[in-house]
């Protein structure tokens, strides 16, 4: 009797995969709002990384991950549950991404043109430049719709189809978009082929 | 045959894994065969390993989620949320507040158009003046107001303020450009044919300076470019044309039948006279027609006569030493009726009230919906014909014609837009000599006895072109004189130049050595 009152007494123990962000919704749903806590502890640096890599700057990264979970705490009651829960939160954050940078592209019409603007081009290498870096900065001057599905396969490991529905396009484009992007990034980094290629 | 492009990209795809088993077979196959296919293979590869490595993953942030608790728990204020639709519930209170507000306030707009039309008149009815009282109205002037309807504005720009009334009856002013009554005497002249003495001159005189003061101030106008126009004006002018005649009449009946028909003459009993020349004067009528620059409106307005005598006085006095002053508050009128008028005219409600003609030089308003005080005065427009026939030497129109044209049967062809609407102009038909004179505002009879054909689409200003027309005529005429004269210089200078030239001739074989005739050689 004192053991069934024990096990009574403890938690259950929650061993979560990802199968496991069904339920915890549900339960949200069902009044258990404890559980939104567990999901963004389970996905906070995910996006966190995806909001980094599409944007490239570690300044913004926490506002627009406070308004991605804040967007989802609010229609996580009308979630349908025909898809990953990541995949619906991809979306979200690819497109609170994809918000502000069109607000930086507003701004950027009404701001002055400033003169140390870098364009995309070849440049001459640089002495002991750093090839993390330099990768890095090439990544960056590629246009937005071939930068994103890149990162999102090689850095998060998303699978073309979490891609495809993440910046909602087919499979296809994602496979091409991101061969165009290495072949991009190729271009970019000839000037350091010997060191890099 | 599949590109290059679609190879390589399912190479990428295969570095991917996101290849099915059967791609992949296919692609590893083709991978064994060619080593242009394996080196992109490699190519690809290492920008993969590179893309990875490049970017760190970024830190954690441990305050992350309590900062995000905290975004939670603050709820956004209901007026932050209604913000968002602030314009539209803006919108929607307005309409709502304007709908109760029209619905039991219906008369609010009517009201504030009113008060706004108030206030506009009331701006155009200050510090109105009369301006004929400035004007220095002569008897002269008088007398032409009572048979030509007609009194001077601005002497220098030869602007006038004509009376009169269509072939419809309907009484309508005009201010008119360059067709003003100069002075011609008329006055004399029918004092002289009525052989006055110097007596009845005196009575004349007093006639018409009795009117003077009442007629000077008919027409007001202030610093705002307003023109003010008392309606009675109309019976003023009736009235004295009677007064005159009745005077002309008890002078020398007999003379008088040559210039009016006998069965007008037992009109003007002194009896009659008097009571028509009282019911004019007692008619008080305050509903000035305003000419402003913005609009046309009729609205009582009642001018202090006394006042403006005070004032007057005052002014008077302070004449001599104010005398820049003086013409600064009087003297610098300029009615301009031009395109404000016309440009308002386009989407102006005048047509309720009035029927306004707007042309280069006129501005003629029709009042039928002012009621002017009716006396029974007969229509004097017949007799102005007779008027026009004793003054008829005192004219201020003069067309010369050319020289060599004397004698003979000349005509002008004048086309008014297209041939219906022309007319000849044939002097002989008229007797006219070598040069006639004219009045122009005698056209206005012409018009209605002897051109009826002009009515068809010509009005006096149409009239007045065509005098512009005869005028240039004219000028060319002068100028093709000047052009002989010039010519008659030239021959002479060229006559004298030959002289010249001839003398120069003589004097130069004068001094040159007379040429000794050759003997004849002898061989």
């Amino acid at each position: 009797m004192k053991n069934k009152k024990k096990n009574e007494k403890l938690p259950l123990p929650q061993i979560l995969n990802l199968d496991d962000d069904f339920s915890l919704i549900k339960r949200f749903i069902e009044g258990d709002e404890s559980t939104f806590s567990m999901l963004v502890q389970r996905h906070k640096e995910k996006v966190r990384n995806i909001i980094y890599l599409t944007l490239n700057n570690h300044d913004l990264v926490d506002d627009i991950a406070q308004e991605v979970f804040l967007t989802v705490y609010k229609n996580l009651g009308s979630f349908r549950f025909e898809s990953q829960f990541t995949t619906w939160l991809y979306r979200i954050t690819v497109n609170k991404c994809k918000d502000h940078l069109r607000k930086m592209k507003i701004r950027q019409i009404f701001s002055p043109i400033r003169d140390n603007e870098v364009e995309l081009g070849y440049e001459s290498a640089p002495e002991n430049s750093d090839i993390k870096e330099i990768v890095h900065e090439a990544i960056a001057k590629l246009p937005d719709k071939l930068r994103v599905p890149l990162l999102l396969k090689d850095i998060e490991g998303l699978s073309y189809q979490e891609i495809s529905e993440s910046i909602q396009c087919e499979i296809g484009t994602v496979k091409s978009r991101i061969f165009r992007a290495r072949e991009g990034l190729k271009e970019l980094l000839k000037p350091y082929k010997q060191e890099l290629l | 045959m599949e590109s290059f492009y679609k190879k390589y990209e399912r190479l990428s795809a295969y570095i991917d894994n996101e290849l099915s088993e059967e791609e992949v077979k296919k692609l590893e196959e083709e991978l064994k065969f060619s080593k242009e296919f394996q080196d992109k293979l490699e190519e690809l590869k290492r920008i993969k390993a590179l893309t990875a490595s490049s970017i760190k993953p970024i830190e954690e942030n441990p305050f992350f989620e309590t900062r995000l608790a905290a975004g939670l728990k603050i709820k956004t204020p209901w007026y932050r949320r209604i913000k968002n639709y602030s314009p539209v519930i803006g919108i929607a209170t307005v309409s709502i507040l304007l709908m109760v507000l029209l619905k039991y306030n219906p008369q609010i707009i009517d009201k504030v158009v009113e008060q706004q039309k108030s206030n506009l008149t009331a701006f155009y009815k200050e510090n109105l003046k009369p301006l004929l009282f400035t004007a220095n109205l002569s008897n002269e002037d008088i007398f032409n107001f009572a048979f030509y309807h007609q009194l001077p504005l601005d002497e220098k720009k030869k602007q006038c303020l004509q009376f009169g009334s269509d072939k419809n009856g309907k009484q309508f002013f005009e201010i008119k450009s360059g067709s003003i009554v100069q002075n011609a005497d008329n006055l004399k002249q029918f004092e002289n044919e009525l052989n006055l003495s110097s007596d009845q001159r005196r009575q004349m005189d007093s006639i018409l300076s009795s009117y003077k003061k009442d007629i000077a101030t008919q027409v007001l106008v202030n610093d705002k470019n307003t023109v003010a126009i008392n309606p009675n004006i109309w019976n003023y002018n009736k009235a004295l044309t009677a007064d005159l005649i009745s005077f002309a009449s008890r002078v020398s009946r007999r003379k008088l039948q040559n210039i009016i028909p006998p069965e007008f003459s037992h009109l003007y009993s002194q009896k009659d006279l008097n009571r028509m020349v009282n019911a004019v004067r007692t008619a008080r009528t305050n509903k000035y027609i305003f000419l402003t620059p913005d609009s046309i409106f009729s609205e009582q307005y009642s001018f202090n006569q006394e006042e403006f005598n005070k004032e007057m006085q005052k002014w008077s006095n302070d004449m001599q030493n104010n005398m820049k002053e003086f013409t600064k508050q009087f003297g610098n009128f300029n009615v301009n009726f031009g395109n404000s008028l016309a440009k308002l005219k386009k989407d102006s409600s005048w047509e309720r009230d009035f029927d306004v003609y707007i042309d280069s030089n006129i501005c003629r308003v029709h009042i039928p919906a002012i009621v002017i005080p009716q006396i029974n005065i007969p229509d004097m427009n017949e007799l102005r014909e007779n008027i026009d026939s004793i003054t008829s030497n005192m004219r201020n129109f003069y067309f010369n014609f050319p020289e060599h044209s004397k004698g003979k049967n000349y005509s002008y062809k004048y086309f008014y837009n297209d041939s219906s609407k022309g007319f000849n102009f044939n002097f002989k038909a008229f007797g006219f000599d070598s040069s006639f004179t004219a009045k122009n505002h005698k056209l206005d009879s012409l018009m209605k006895k002897r051109f009826k054909n002009f009515n068809n689409g010509f009005n006096p200003d149409s009239l007045a072109s065509i005098f512009k027309y005869f005028m240039q005529d004219s000028t060319s005429s002068s100028r093709q004189n000047d052009i002989k004269q010039q010519m008659d210089q030239f021959k002479k200078q060229m006559q004298q130049f030959e002289k010249e030239m001839e003398q120069m001739q003589k004097e130069l074989r004068k001094s040159m050595p007379q040429s000794q005739p050759k003997k004849p050689v002898e061989i």
